[in-house]
């Protein structure tokens, strides 16, 4: 499933000339560790979502094949077309998967130093037990 | 003292007082009540994080301090997520801390409409108020950490000729780190994780963490306690169950979305239950600068304008978002998006909050789940879009070359000349991305039982020993930042408690 969920959010977030890409921000480790910590709402919300990308070509750029089997620049023309569909929830279920690919993308020391920010150090995660 | 964190035995306690809630109402009042010399539970669903535990990344606090990742939304035609806390400290933990006190009209408003709220109630919350701000230390955002997007913000205005001001908030020499968010690890926000819990504590009180209560035990009319099943903070399981008995009261200060949903649950009778509910809906609009601005080297917020708080009803502010969070918030896919995040140190993200006059409902929905009903009405949206047309002409009189507006329908960007793009845009909410933050009502206050849930004291009418203590008593919006007014109410009701 990671795979397919990978390949909206190298669409969404590609590697540029001038900024690097999700591909390049440890993406399939955020993947797991999203799995790991998210909870159910918000992970049917990224499935969701990633089920309409792929599964809407043929409303966006006619073409009846899985976004997954197109090539990149007709992925990119359907990401953006499904993004601004007439049809709310359909831009807003894969607005989901873009918001959860920005938390990884924009949390990557090498983005944040090209945007000029300092790098942040691991969350703890841990609570006070005691 | 005690504090009580997740656990997989069963766990029971007796105490004078239970207080559901930890955030501004919940730990404003069970800190009262301590001081009082009653023995006091602090039942709190989320974790307790100490500054150094907080979360340094956007993920990290959605995950880690939001509830519920942040993803609860208010259902109507438009689907707009519902942000607030679930950790001891509640919201306060993550908001920016801002200080204002409730506005003369308002305890009008509450006594025409409501019977609540006359003279001598409105003294009783502004003597609190300004006691409060002694002890949480509120001050003006300093100007050396104040940043280059507020600054801007206030040259707008004031190029514009409309009034605003340096906010005052409770952060005691704030150094502009721009992680409110985030929580302070700097520890200048006065968050009442670090305020008032550890009072409590230290009055011999107890605070249970991990706790979401499931149920308020009622024995007839009376309540006697709460009950509910430890949570694990990461895995989400289930562990022990914990019963604390009250031999006093049960004060519910859960927050709007969940304070109202929970005596629904529990069985309380009333027909106002649920309804009420109000909101500041928010959006921001960001100005490209041709000066680097770097809006999070700064206070995350430290200017806000009242102006229109009255006609048409709006409040203008700065909000300053980290790159995690603008990159989903700007439009575009692929390349042009990438294109667009390499403007991001030009940036600067003003807010506008509407004083929405739209009312929803919040009930209890399946799984323990809350579920809110909201929809904008037409004045509304009108509103929403006055406030897109100040807030992007300020950003213009403050030196903008580009608004981005962030609104279906519309370019991606919008020069000065194209202004009645904004004035003249859609009035669908679904056009806009709004978040709710700023939530009243759900157990609304006022006189006539079959119109409201509790009285002036926050008792719940036609029951003993329970109050509700948090947001959701406020029968109106405020037009203002809301803590201020919580926290003033919320230790009102606790000293009435302790003086009946």
């Amino acid at each position: 499933m990671n795979w397919l969920i990978r390949s909206v959010m190298v669409t969404l977030y590609p590697r540029t000339d001038a900024l690097p890409g999700i591909e390049d921000t440890g993406i399939d480790a955020f993947l797991v560790r999203f799995r790991r910590d998210s909870s159910l709402l918000i992970y049917l919300g990224l499935l969701l979502g990633t089920f309409v990308y792929h599964s809407t070509p043929l409303l966006t750029v006619y073409v009846p094949l899985p976004a997954f089997m197109l090539p990149a620049a007709v992925r990119e023309r359907h990401a953006a077309r499904i993004l601004t569909s007439r049809v709310y929830l359909l831009r807003q279920a894969v607005f989901i998967v873009k918001l959860i690919a920005g938390l990884c993308w924009g949390a990557d020391p090498v983005v944040r130093q090209k945007l000029g920010q300092p790098p942040i150090p691991a969350d703890p995660g841990t609570w006070r037990s005691t | 003292m005690t504090h009580t964190a997740f656990r997989e035995e069963p766990f029971t306690l007796d105490v004078d007082y239970v207080v559901v809630g930890s955030g501004a109402g919940g730990a404003t009042a069970a800190n009262a009540l301590a001081r009082g010399g009653g023995l006091v539970a602090l039942v709190e669903a989320g974790p307790w994080r100490e500054p150094e535990q907080y979360p340094h990344s956007a993920y990290g606090a959605m995950r880690d301090l939001f509830d519920d990742w942040g993803v609860g939304v208010a259902q109507g035609r438009a689907l707009w997520p519902i942000v607030q806390a679930s950790c001891v400290g509640g919201t306060t933990v993550i908001n920016c801390a801002i200080c204002v006190r409730t506005p003369a009209d308002i305890f009008d408003q509450w006594e025409r409409d409501h019977g609540v709220g006359g003279g001598s109630f409105r003294e009783t919350i502004w003597k609190h108020q300004e006691t409060l701000e002694r002890e949480l230390s509120a001050e003006l955002v300093p100007s050396a950490s104040a940043g280059r997007s507020n600054e801007l913000a206030m040259r707008g205005a004031n190029a514009m000729g409309y009034g605003s001001h340096v906010m005052t908030r409770y952060a005691k020499g704030c150094v502009g780190s721009g992680q409110c968010l985030q929580g302070c690890r700097s520890l200048r926000k006065q968050s009442l994780n670090l305020q008032f819990v550890p009072e409590v504590l230290a009055k011999g009180g107890h605070v249970i963490s991990c706790a979401p209560v499931k149920k308020v035990l009622l024995d007839g009319r009376r309540a006697v306690g709460v009950t509910g099943r430890f949570r694990h903070p990461q895995t989400r399981k289930s562990g022990g169950t914990f019963t604390v008995r009250a031999r006093k009261a049960v004060l519910v200060a859960a927050s709007v979305t969940h304070s109202a949903p929970l005596l629904e649950r529990s069985g309380v009778k009333n027909r106002a239950l649920g309804t009420g509910f109000r909101a500041h809906p928010g959006t921001g609009i960001f100005g490209i600068y041709d000066d680097v601005v770097d809006m999070n080297a700064g206070a995350t917020q430290g200017w806000a304008s009242i102006e229109y708080r009255v006609d048409p009803g709006l409040k203008l502010e700065t909000l300053s978002i980290p790159p995690e969070m603008v990159s989903s918030r700007l439009s575009g896919v692929g390349h042009e998006l990438m294109t667009r995040l390499g403007d991001y140190r030009h940036m600067a993200m003003w807010a506008l909050a509407v004083r929405a006059e739209s009312v929803g409902t919040v009930r209890a929905g399946f799984f323990g789940k809350s579920v809110v009903k909201y929809t904008f009405d037409t004045g509304d949206m009108h509103r929403l879009r006055r406030g897109m047309g100040i807030l992007a002409r300020t950003h213009f009189a403050a030196g903008a070359k580009r608004i981005v507006p962030g609104v279906y329908g519309l370019p991606y960007s919008i020069t000065a000349d194209q202004m009645s793009l904004i004035d003249e845009g859609p009035l669908d909410p679904r056009a806009y991305l709004l978040i709710l933050s700023h939530l009243f009502g759900g157990c609304v206050m006022g006189k006539d039982p079959e119109r409201s849930v509790v009285d002036e004291s926050g008792r719940v009418h036609g029951y003993e020993g329970l109050l509700v203590a948090d947001a959701s008593v406020i029968p109106t919006n405020l037009g203002v930042n809301p803590q201020h007014t919580i926290m003033a109410l919320a230790r009102t009701f606790a000293e009435r408690l302790l003086d009946a």
